[in-house]
């Protein structure tokens, strides 16, 4: 029988963004202001020290792209409603659109690119694979970090929870079985 | 022994570049030198430009250059392409709100970014034409008419019918919402281009760019290699990439311009809003005599795709003696409509479905076995037969799968808890469309073979469809075969990723173009002289699963070309529809059946569940199948449940942006069975494989709507089917 949610699907994106929300208050730190109005931030990204002089209107989604060539993180909105965007800062994941990276010195940042263990896929990347999680792609690098964080909160217990906890993130191509039945399967091999 | 991959489940060759992040997109390019680009769009519905105020901009750091209608970037015209019918920037007209007026560039996207918002426009307004209802009908472009001997006209066979039924419905403006924002990364190197850009069909694309930006079209190359999404609104070449092209050529430096989310929805086509009426008549056992389909929809001034949703549903769906089509268009003031996934048979279908559904209710026929009443094996309107059809056939399976003998024909019958339950149930269908295709097959002396057609992969599956396509013909593994799509310097004759043809089409050129291969090698084989098989009659000499084999020797086709000192042997292939096939009418078909819960209280709809079976001919690769097929479903629940973008009356989409146009999400999505019969089309290829990438979308929406009556007793006409309507 069907599992009837409590939560709406405006409720999770509300989640989602207030989790972005919450990164900037947590982390504190504003970052050391740069004698031209820019600010110099130093943080760990996919496990290596990077240190970014930018403008502080800087997203650390346009930071990791444009910057650091991290494109694996994609931009699918800009505005906290999409999920293309998720990254795991200090071990949470985030909407990197909406998180500045002037508020993330001293953070961890994890994208797409950390995920795997060398040539070693993660097991969620070895499942969207298996369970065609994916079609264009595009939202699946943002899929797989939001799916990594939910199970490692320990969510994604029953069907129902994952298509709650994963409702942030969108996928237009509508892959949302392949994408249910990866993480399924994930959720096993990651425990 | 190879086992053919045909029909099996094949993971996505292009799988482990998507599922780490290395898959480059058109945003993902990074050129040296490279400069950001930012749209201004006008802010109003109709008028014209007086003046633009550019001044603070240009002060603003980082800024490189703005370019409006007053200081233009050169572009000509469009001709007889259908689409935007106007260059960007070329005049001061304002045709509808969100038009691109400027273009600012700047050294880094926040800058440039910041730099539009310093823009400001004098204009002169004139009154726009936005609403579709109060416009009245439209003009008649496309009629479609068909009356039995002694009939005079489709309403005297309606009155003459002991059962009539009128419906009419009425959807508005749908958006793509492809996850990749529209961008283009734009790089000269001398007079030669180079566009990073999605583009359902890279060739058309290139060509385009090229006329438009007024040079030769071997200048310009398209590379789209991994596109986020096509679903129509990446067929046309749009008005922002010709800029952002334009402003690289300008500016002698690679520009990059990627739209933000809101400015997708005007830049870019928009499904037209459009309203339809259908009249039924028939006996009381259900048995059609009449069927008419009106239509207004939306055609926009500023040029767009026609939307004609009748030609290829209420013209095909039924057997009937009497058939009227009248497609209208109405001029509006309203941004570029465009072609979207099944884009006249999703919302023709939903009327004719609907219609039907009330058919089955007022004759008490119930709704599975009024369409076997009405079963057509031949095109109504024309006569010819069917290539291949067993839509009976997904009828019974379907309805055996959901449990449709369960269902009770009377309205809020069941229930559980708070929730009333419904079923319902539609057919569905989509041309089937071969068109000519070309593809490449290289045997490389690294010891796979290259298989490449110039379409592209938006999603769809292309890449492993030409892998399994390719390693079927050649008798290798899947892994053997490098698959090449999305670049337009590849073999002309790729086909567009559109209608869903490219599997129709292409998969015959695949395997033409591997027979080729194997002949050239064979050939090479026997006419190179370092090559054991030197001088044998090529009729001597075999190829086998990627070995060549004379005389008892047997070599694999890497160690003979290496032997030969030959980097590949090649061949290009071209394959088109025999002649005969004109005598058939070619569809895919379908079946749906869905359970649907609304909430007695609030009125909430949800989808419980779906089961659709389908007849598309032969299946490539079951994976992909069944991801576009459910893929398509769930847009059928957008469609149903989700999906609209109302017009004010200045010209303003009411929700454009991603918090406004819902599209569904997973928690929106309910456990969807999909199923196919394997039942290769005998007449459309020698493989018999029909596109399926939009069928699903087909009634899928009808379907959930006949559920939601079935629930409640209430029928909603006007999409989508809101809490709002149910109370
Ligand atoms: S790009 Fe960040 S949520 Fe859409
Ligand atoms: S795979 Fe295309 S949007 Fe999710």
């Amino acid at each position: 029988m069907t599992q009837y949610e409590g939560i709406t699907r405006r409720g999770m994106l509300g989640l989602v963004g207030a989790a972005a929300a919450t990164v900037p208050l947590d982390s504190g730190a504003a970052g050391a202001q740069a004698a031209s109005g820019e600010v110099t931030v130093r943080m760990t990204v996919n496990g290596s020290a990077t240190s970014l002089t930018v403008d502080p209107r800087v997203t650390l989604l346009d930071a990791l792209r444009e910057r650091l060539q991290l494109t694996g993180t994609k931009k699918g909105c800009d505005r906290g409603q999409c999920g293309a965007c998720t990254v795991h800062v200090d071990g949470r994941r985030v909407v990197s659109c909406l998180t500045l990276l002037a508020t993330l010195d001293g953070a961890s940042v994890t994208t797409i690119e950390g995920l795997a263990d060398g040539d070693r896929l993660h097991p969620l990347q070895q499942a969207f694979i298996e369970h065609d999680g994916f079609q264009c792609g595009f939202c699946t690098p943002g899929q797989i970090m939001s799916a990594a964080a939910v199970i490692a909160e320990g969510g994604a217990r029953t069907d129902a929870e994952i298509r709650e906890q994963m409702s942030g993130n969108i996928c237009r191509c509508s892959a949302y079985p392949g994408i249910l039945a990866a993480i399924r399967q994930a959720r096993t091999e990651m425990r | 022994m190879t086992v053919s991959p045909i029909g099996r489940e094949i993971d996505r060759v292009d799988g482990p570049l998507k599922v780490t992040g290395s898959a480059p997109y058109a945003a993902d390019y990074r050129p040296e030198g490279l400069v950001y680009a930012y749209l201004v769009q006008a802010t109003v519905g109709r008028g014209t430009v007086r003046g633009m105020d550019v001044s603070r901009a240009e002060a603003a750091p980082g800024v490189i250059a703005v370019f409006t209608p007053f200081h233009p970037l050169p572009l000509k015209s469009p001709s007889g392409e259908s689409g935007e019918n106007y260059s960007a920037l070329q005049d001061t007209a304002v045709r509808f709100r969100g038009q691109i007026i400027g273009l600012v560039v700047a050294d880094t996207f926040e800058r440039a970014r910041d730099a539009a918002a310093l823009v400001s426009a004098d204009y002169t307004v004139t009154p726009s034409r936005t609403s579709l209802a109060d416009a009245g009908p439209g003009v008649p472009q496309g009629l479609v008419q068909k009356l039995a001997p002694g009939v005079s006209s489709i309403d005297a066979a309606l009155a003459s019918s002991p059962v009539t039924i009128t419906t009419s419905v009425s959807q508005h403006a749908h958006h793509h919402i492809a996850m990749e924002p529209h961008a283009t990364t734009a790089v000269w190197v001398d007079d030669q281009l180079t566009v990073y850009c999605g583009a359902q069909s890279p060739q058309r694309a290139a060509a385009t760019i090229a006329a438009r930006l007024g040079v030769e079209p071997a200048k310009v190359r398209l590379i789209c290699r991994y596109t986020g999404g096509g679903f129509g609104q990446r067929s046309p070449v749009w008005n922002e990439a010709l800029l952002c092209a334009a402003a690289a050529r300008a500016l002698r430096r690679p520009v990059k311009l990627v739209l933000s989310r809101e400015q997708v929805f005007t830049a870019i086509g928009h499904r037209a809003a459009v309203r339809q009426t259908i009249r039924l008549g028939a006996e009381a056992d259900g048995r059609l005599r009449a069927l008419s389909h009106d239509s207004d929809g939306e055609l926009p001034a500023a040029g767009g795709w026609q939307m004609m949703p009748g030609r290829d549903t209420s013209a095909v769906a039924y057997r009937t003696p009497n058939i009227r089509i009248d497609q209208r268009l109405v001029t509006l003031d309203t941004p570029p409509t465009w072609s979207m996934r099944a884009p006249a048979e999703a919302p023709g279908m939903f009327a004719l479905e609907t219609a039907m559904d009330e058919l089955a209710v007022r004759t008490g026929v119930d709704p599975v076995e009024l369409r076997l009443r009405n079963y057509a094996t031949e095109d109504p309107v024309e006569g010819h037969p069917f290539s291949s059809k067993y839509l009976d056939e997904c009828y019974r399976v379907g309805a055996e799968r959901f449990g449709w003998s369960r269902r009770t024909a009377l309205p809020r019958s069941q229930t559980d808890g708070d929730w009333l339950i419904g079923m319902g149930m539609a057919s569905a269908l989509y041309p089937a469309w071969r068109q000519p295709a070309s593809a490449r097959a290289r045997f490389r002396d690294d010891g796979r073979v290259a298989v490449a057609s110039a379409t592209s992969d938006v999603g769809t599956g292309a890449f492993t469809m030409l892998a399994v396509v390719g390693a079927d013909e050649l008798g290798l593994p899947v892994s053997s075969i490098a698959a090449e799509v999305g670049d337009s310097a590849l073999p002309p004759g790729g086909v567009g990723a559109y209608g869903s043809s490219v599997t129709t089409s292409t998969v015959p050129a695949v395997q033409a173009a591997c027979r080729a291969a194997v002949k050239a090698l064979v050939q090479s084989a026997v006419d190179n002289p370092r090559s054991p098989f030197a001088g044998l009659a090529p009729a001597t000499v075999r190829y086998r699963q990627g070995r060549i084999e004379a005389n008892g020797r047997s070599v694999d086709f890497r160690t003979l070309l290496r032997t030969m000192g030959v980097p590949h042997v090649e061949a290009v292939s071209t394959s088109a529809p025999d002649k005969s096939a004109s005598q058939y009418k070619f569809h895919c078909f379908g079946a749906h059946f869905c359970e649907v819960r609304v909430h007695r209280l609030t009125g909430e709809p949800r989808v419980n569940r779906f089961t659709s079976v389908f007849d598309v001919g032969r299946v490539v690769n079951a994976k992909a199948a069944r991801g576009q097929l459910t893929g398509a479903i769930i847009w059928g629940i957008g469609h149903a449940l989700l999906e609209a973008d109302p017009i004010e009356p200045d010209g303003r989409f009411a929700a454009a942006s991603m918090a406004d146009y819902l599209v569904p999400v997973h928690a929106d999505t309910p456990e969807i069975d999909v199923h196919w019969l394997d039942r290769p089309d005998p007449h459309i290829s020698e493989f018999g494989a029909r596109g399926l990438g939009e069928i699903g979308l087909v009634s899928s929406a009808a379907a959930i709507g006949n559920a939601v009556f079935n629930a409640t007793g209430i029928r909603v006409h006007d999409l989508p089917i809101t809490i709002d309507k149910l109370l």
